[in-house]
């Protein structure tokens, strides 16, 4: 293992402490690693999200004006505790209420839960909804649902833009639920991440390989594959998705080609050009695209590609002004 | 022979102990079908009870296992927190206000905390969790409280059961946590927190 670290047991920590050396609008509360925005307009809905580390720049880079009040950082790849989102919940908390956005795991539920539940019994109202894109998982009698990967952070994006409008708690929650509805991504993961504590890769995989589905956390997918070219895996990719979300001819829809930590832009940007090719010939006009890391694996060379379904209301959200660390709308 | 706050906190102390010395293999454990982060989540939160061990409330039992809890709930990661936590708050709950317990008493406590761990996370027997060990293990600890058993007797018993309910989890496809994704492909993998808990209760029949 080869990483910029000075010791393993304190990387979340080191990590927090930059973040909010770097970003002057945010603050961190060491003892329950949050990341929040210095200035909390209690006249709004708070959103509050969050999960294990390992992730970034998510969640912690979407915090600020027009998405995220608040992040709670648990240890790679582990849901931050009960404790830690109750008392995000209770410094980010606003006069209209908390939405939280969990992204659909065992841990992530149970602590979130558990932590609304806490909240709730001090007359703290809060609601949550659960992001669950990914669609290299069958959500069956056998799973647990789901998992939710890199649609998160247009979750963040479209429910910030409605909470920062000034929607209630019902309505901002509303249209998070709506952007959930909509938004499909599936990933391919080229090589392991290696977790610092561990300090080996999480799964073998050879050189002419792909592991097709991957999940953010390294989890298996669909299949062991030989890689194949950018086009292909688009066709294959995109194809899953359009079909799952039943795409058709004049629909209107927001495309994400996210980086899981260790692939340069370039291929980035020429999954992308495969991607929009494919839409386009399909008769699917896209309204607004993201090309970067915005939710990553660690050190996981690999990509994910995200397709919403827009909407009047969805698009304009979306397209709503936006001044985060890593996301920044100018609006139009 | 009855037990007291004292000796729970003997029996907690080496439980801190055992999962500290086994960080590594539990995580090598769920690198298999899960994620590979239980041992180093569960461990973070048992090394801050062993921490914090000498300075808590240990005016009863209820207070000195409350007082876990609510450290296993803020230090352990993940899912582990909750569950643990959880389990350990419904653990204390069962015994409030009994100063020495009998083995039908530390049956109610493993009762109730199979209780509480389901209530959080929703699984059943055969969903391939730690729950396939913990729960043929409490129902041995009723069995023997009901028979009369010692403690030494209830807890070999129990042991014997959790192994076999570990053993058990090899042929079962994972329907809870990150395992779940991996459906079919998780058979042949025991599951990492029935290992856990079949590992825990044989070591301490053994101390």
């Amino acid at each position: 293992m080869k990483k910029i670290i000075n010791q393993v047991e304190t990387i979340v920590d080191e990590m927090c402490s930059g973040i909010v050396a770097a970003e002057q609008d945010l603050e961190l509360i060491p003892k329950y690693r949050i990341i929040l925005r210095k200035n909390i307009d209690a006249n709004k809905v708070a959103l509050i999200s969050g999960g294990g580390s390992g992730h970034e720049p998510a969640h912690a880079g979407f915090v600020g004006k027009g998405m995220l009040t608040a992040a709670v950082c648990g240890d790679v790849f582990a849901s931050p505790s009960t404790i830690q989102v109750y008392n995000g919940i209770l410094k980010a908390q606003s006069k209209k209420g908390v939405l939280l956005i969990i992204k659909n795991y065992s841990g992530d539920c149970m602590n979130f839960d558990a932590a609304a539940e806490m909240a709730q019994d001090d007359d703290i109202k809060v609601e949550s909804v659960y992001v669950n894109d990914d669609v290299a998982v069958e959500d069956s009698l056998y799973t647990v649902g789901r998992r939710g990967v890199a649609g998160t952070l247009l979750v963040h994006k479209i429910a910030g833009a409605a909470a920062e409008a000034g929607k209630d708690l019902a309505e901002v929650k509303a249209v998070a639920e709506k952007t959930i509805a909509g938004v499909k991504s599936i990933g391919v993961g080229l090589t392991s991440c290696t977790v610092p504590a561990k300090g080996s890769p999480t799964f073998e995989i050879a050189d002419d390989e792909v592991e097709f589905g991957v999940g953010i956390h390294g989890e298996p997918g669909v299949a062991r594959q030989k890689i194949r070219s950018s086009a292909a895996l688009a066709e294959d990719m995109t194809g899953r998705i359009v079909k799952e979300l039943g795409l058709a001819s004049g629909d209107k829809a927001a495309v994400m080609v996210n980086g899981l930590g260790g692939t340069p832009l370039m291929e980035l940007y020429i999954q992308y050009n495969d991607v929009a090719a494919i839409l386009m010939k399909a008769g699917i006009e896209i309204r607004k695209s993201f090309v970067g890391n915005y939710m990553t694996s660690l050190d996981m060379a690999g990509f994910s590609v995200t397709i919403l379904k827009l909407d009047d209301e969805l698009e304009s959200y979306l397209n709503a002004p936006a001044d985060t660390p890593i996301l920044k709308v100018v609006g139009k | 022979m009855s037990i007291s706050t004292t000796d729970v906190k003997t029996v907690i102390g080496k439980l801190c102990q055992l999962i500290i010395d086994n960080e590594q293999y539990f995580c090598e454990l769920d690198s298999a079908a899960g994620d590979g982060d239980f041992g180093m989540s569960l461990a973070k939160g048992f090394r801050e009870v062993q921490k914090e061990m000498g300075d808590m409330d240990d005016s009863s039992t209820f207070k000195f296992l409350r007082g876990c809890g609510m450290i296993i709930s803020e230090y352990c990661g993940g899912a582990s927190g909750p569950i643990w936590g959880s389990a350990f708050n419904a653990a204390a709950s069962s015994v409030k206000g009994k100063d020495a317990l009998e083995i039908g008493d530390v049956a109610g406590m493993f009762e109730s905390a199979v209780e509480a761990i389901q209530k959080r996370g929703g699984a059943k027997v055969g969903d391939k969790t730690l729950l396939d060990a913990l729960i043929p293990a409490t129902e041995a600890l009723r069995t023997s409280a009901d028979a009369g058993s010692d403690v030494r007797a209830a807890f070999e018993a129990a042991a014997a059961k959790a192994e076999a309910g570990y053993e058990s989890t090899k042929s079962m496809i994972a329907s809870r946590g990150r395992a779940s994704y991996l459906g079919e492909r998780s058979i042949g993998h025991p599951d990492a927190g029935a290992t856990a808990i079949s590992i825990l209760f044989n070591a301490l029949v053994k101390a």
